[in-house]
């Protein structure tokens, strides 16, 4: 449970600090059920963080989306730390970048918020259509509990949370410098249901659904850059020199694009699911990106993001690595 | 403009001739190309400063510059230096091989309203390329013009361009070439600085006088610093803009300086123009 | 020209009569729901609020071929020209965005590609009684009945259509489907126009636009560009979305020896869209990009065009991942000193 007078003490505190750069965590959203992310260079500017089931977005993707322009010439480059409010699962994230040495320790500075879920967007939106007026929420028990203009309303958290809230065991950040409240309990496991459902089914029904999917692709690179994963400063999918994939937005292309990306994830995919929540044409990117995390965790016993001592596993041997797939 | 109605499809050119003018990872290449299409050729014509968009079908284009003044004959020129996927295409070509091109495109230095003024061209490394047309078009009406100077640097010798044209140019009485690079060479009995600084040396008067510029961006920035000190006009100095282009007449959108256009309200622009657009310097 | 009512169950019947055309309209797509060509009537959508990609997708194809050739070969083959067409069920907003790109793919030199669709397919606008959330017409010089770009416009009364045609593309398009329509009454003249109005009323985004392309000049170096760039994550959501968006990148594609040179949608936001081959950058960071965006739709646009270019249709507000607000800066670069 945070304390959200708490968490803005700590923010205000933290910003103060002559090591750190900047904050970064969540403030409401300009209409309906939105969160922004929130940057803080000041302390009076700590007065605007929330911390609520509305706060999707994983922070730890700006770690790896500053851009590093040339430092002018008589000043020093600043190393100062960023300070970031991460969740459970955005914790993971941080933990995965230190691993892949994406990021450096010292430069950032973690404030843990142990999360009760988040919404999925478009699920409240049904539920509760034609929001215009910004609207709070905060968590009940197992229930979401939104103030609407009309009042109060409580909705069971099943209805309203992001699929992968449902599964989560991960709840608590897995690092953090700064605790932001109290652990809470792990409600949520994880079999692959949905990824087995998938497996079971027809290959051609499997094929058909997916090219459905990316034939409806607009190549907005949202989902890689929303990805904390994805910080190639020279993406392959980027590239057209030799053109690995071209710009031309049809279904061999957008599903080399997709697949491509969901094969650099394998092994590092934390499971945010924010590819999926930004994607604006609802591709189920997160069914593609589990299918590879399973193998991974069935394979090599490997969960990206979890032990910051760990290696990457693309970058790793064990001796007892299960070998089968090799003839 | 060019082509038929649909002004993305290029014509076909041959190249006629082809030479390297500098050595090196960015060499220059000139080529000296024809169009194929006779009733193309016939209709073509370009004023100095319009650029075209070369290429070659599979790999790309890119947007040059033309590097020759109509007045020098009915062939086109460009100088390109090796940069990227396109240019390192264009650079594997010969005489014979065929390229496309499409154009002319942007507006062109005018030299109408300068007859009668002294013409000034500063220029750095690749950028004389631009400058180039307008020596050879004013050299080739003179008697219009109140005469012709030309300041030109790169950092070595190796790097200037159009070295096979300086002797043709020495002999012209009319014009005052001054060469330099940046430091000193054996056998390079010329002056040794940079640009900016032999302009000072050069200390043009901006009297009836029309100052052109081109070359790398912190080149331009401190010849402009310069003529200032001379006491040239914001109108009396005119520069070329270069940026990413896809489309060359105004519909990818990608070329912009501010409000205006590279491609179409540009590649010429007066410093007057530019000095109220902050992203002109960028 | 005559107005008609069009039963809700002879709605079939019309799209039937437009058989003679290609016919695009809302439909699911994967997904979501945008302008797709009619292959089963019972599939196209009027419903929502408005589609996620614009109808711009059908006069300006995400991806479209400019011409083919044979590698070792110099002839070069555009396209076979197209078909004559229908796209219906376009929201007034979108209606007008293409209109106003008009002015741009027409500008100086005609886009063939463009305007041959333009000329060639009819546009049947479904006016707006339920504007979404985000909408904000009413501010950028649209209105939910507009006609602006229109040839037909459609509004759902409470058991029928109301097809008004405002042009001669229009007027043969209704009077391709009159032996099953009646002639509109007083009454459902009066019906729409009261959905008209309550549709007015409802849009809560309200932004003052007038002296914002006299005021972003001085706004050049304003902090304001660096905030709202913060937290954008630099995808192509809000260009590929807007209505009023058109930049394109040109490509070449070879398999084998054959080959096509195509161009495909491209955003301002991209870093690779305005990077030079030698690696300089005149736009390097997102804030440089988000200024010339917010600049190009509210000043560049209106210096050589006269008309702003957003119709506050709101889908980069829906549809940023980030909550960026273009109702938020616009109101910032107002309030600005």
């Amino acid at each position: 449970m945070v304390d959200v007078e708490k968490l803005k003490k700590i923010a205000r505190e933290t910003i103060s600090r002559d090591d750190v750069r900047c904050l970064i965590g969540w403030r409401q959203g300009s209409y309906g059920f939105r969160a922004a992310p929130h940057f803080v260079g000041k302390p009076e500017e700590a007065d605007q963080l929330i911390f609520s089931p509305l706060c999707s977005h994983n922070l730890a993707t700006y770690l790896t989306l500053a851009e590093k322009l040339p430092v002018p010439r008589g000043q020093e480059p600043d190393t100062r730390k960023v300070a970031l409010l991460v969740k459970g699962c955005d914790s993971r994230a941080v933990v995965q970048q230190l691993v892949e040495q994406g990021i450096r320790r010292e430069n950032v500075l973690v404030i843990g918020c142990p999360c009760r879920g988040v919404v999925d967007q478009k699920k409240v939106e049904a539920k509760y259509p034609d929001m215009g007026a910004a609207v709070t929420a905060d968590w009940g028990e197992k229930t979401v509990i939104f103030n609407l203009p009309s009042g109060r309303v409580e909705a069971p958290r099943e209805e309203v949370l992001a699929g992968k809230c449902m599964t989560c065991r991960y709840p608590n950040p897995l690092l953090a410098d700064i605790e932001a409240g109290d652990a809470v309990a792990v409600w949520g496991s994880d079999e692959y249901t949905d990824v087995r459902e998938m497996e079971a089914g027809d290959p051609r029904q499997r094929w058909l659904f997916w090219e459905e999917k990316f034939s409806s692709c607009i190549r907005c690179y949202s989902c890689r850059n929303v990805c904390p994963m994805c910080y190639c400063e020279d993406c392959i999918l980027d590239r057209l020199n030799p053109g690995w994939v071209w710009r031309s937005a049809n279904t061999s292309e957008n599903t080399a694009f997709q697949l491509a990306r969901a094969f650099h994830l394998a092994g590092r995919c934390i499971e945010c699911g924010e590819c999926e929540r930004v994607c604006p044409v609802d591709i189920p990117l997160m069914k593609l990106n589990r299918k590879l995390t399973k193998e991974v965790r069935e394979k090599f016993a490997f969960e990206p993001g979890t032990d910051p001592e760990s290696k990457p596993l693309q970058a790793s041997y064990r001796p007892d690595d299960k070998a089968d797939f090799i003839l | 403009m060019c082509n038929n109605a649909n002004p993305y499809v290029p014509f076909t050119a041959t190249i006629e001739d082809t030479w390297f003018e500098t050595v090196g990872d960015r060499c220059v290449k000139t080529f000296k190309v024809i169009l194929d299409d006779a009733a193309a050729r016939a209709n073509w014509s370009h004023q100095p400063g319009q650029c075209a968009m070369v290429g070659l079908l599979g790999v790309g284009e890119s947007m040059f510059c033309i590097s020759c003044s109509p007045t020098e004959g009915d062939f086109l020129r460009f100088s390109v230096m090796r940069m990227g996927k396109v240019t390192q295409a264009l650079h594997e070509l010969e005489a014979g091989d065929k390229i496309t091109v499409r154009g002319p495109y942007g507006n062109s230095f005018p030299l109408e309203e300068w007859k009668g003024k002294h013409i000034l061209t500063i220029g750095g490394g690749i950028g004389q390329a631009p400058l180039r047309p307008i020596v050879e078009y004013v050299q080739a009406k003179l008697d219009q013009y109140a005469g012709l100077t030309m300041i030109y640097g790169a950092r070595t010798s190796g790097d200037l361009c159009f070295k096979n044209e300086f002797a043709e140019i020495s002999k012209n009485d009319d014009l005052t070439c001054h060469l330099t690079i940046d430091l000193a060479e054996e056998g390079w009995d010329y002056n040794v600085g940079f640009v900016p600084s032999l302009l000072m040396d050069v200390n043009p008067s901006p009297e009836n006088t029309i100052a052109i510029t081109c070359g790398p961006p912190i080149m331009i920035r401190f010849v402009l610093e310069n003529l200032k000190k001379l006491n040239f006009d914001d109108a009396q100095i005119y520069t070329t803009l270069e940026n990413r282009m896809k489309c060359g007449f105004g519909k990818c959108g990608r070329c912009n300086v501010g409000s205006l256009y590279v491609c179409k309200d540009g590649p010429v622009f007066s410093y007057a123009t530019l000095k109220d657009i902050p992203e002109a310097f960028a | 020209m005559d107005i008609f009512k069009l039963r809700k169950d002879k709605f079939a019947d019309f799209l039937a009569s437009l058989g003679g055309y290609k016919l695009f309209a809302p439909q699911k797509v994967g997904e979501s729901i945008r302008f797709a060509p009619v292959t089963d009537a019972g599939k196209v959508e009027l419903a929502l609020a408005n589609t996620t990609v614009p109808p711009k997708s059908i006069f300006f194809p995400q991806t479209e071929t400019l011409y083919r050739y044979a590698l070792g070969n110099t002839e070069m083959h555009p396209p076979a020209e197209g078909e004559a067409g229908v796209v219906l069920g376009v929201r007034p907003c979108d209606a007008r965005a293409q209109v106003i790109v008009d002015n741009l793919f027409s500008w100086d030199v005609d886009d063939p590609y463009y305007l041959e669709r333009r000329k060639k397919i009819a546009v049947v606008g479904l006016a707006c009684n339920k504007p979404c959330v985000n909408c904000f017409c009413l501010s950028v010089g649209g209105d939910p009945a507009s006609t602006e770009g229109l040839d037909l416009l459609m509004t759902e009364l409470d058991d029928a259509y109301l097809l008004q045609p405002l042009t001669e593309k229009g007027e043969k398009l209704s009077q391709a489907v009159a032996a099953v329509a009646e002639a509109a009454e007083t009454g459902d003249l009066d019906e729409a126009e009261k959905l008209h109005r309550q549709a007015r009323e409802k849009i809560n985004r309200k932004v003052e636009t007038d002296g914002i392309p006299q005021k972003l000049p001085g706004l050049w170096d304003d902090a304001l560009w660096q905030n709202t760039a913060a937290s954008c994550l630099g995808c192509g959501i809000c260009t590929f979305l807007c209505p009023t968006c058109h930049c394109f990148d040109i490509q070449d594609e070879v398999e084998g020896i054959d080959g096509r040179r195509c161009r495909m949608w491209d955003s301002c936001m991209f870093k690779e869209y305005t990077l030079h081959a030698s690696g300089h950058n005149p736009r390097p960071t997102r804030r440089e990009r988000t200024r010339n965006r917010i600049n190009h739709k509210y000043n560049y646009f209106v210096q050589k065009f006269d008309v702003i270019a957003c119709v506050g249709c709101g889908r980069c507000i829906s549809f940023c991942p980030v909550n960026i607000d273009i109702v938020e800066i616009l109101r910032q670069v107002k309030e600005a000193r």
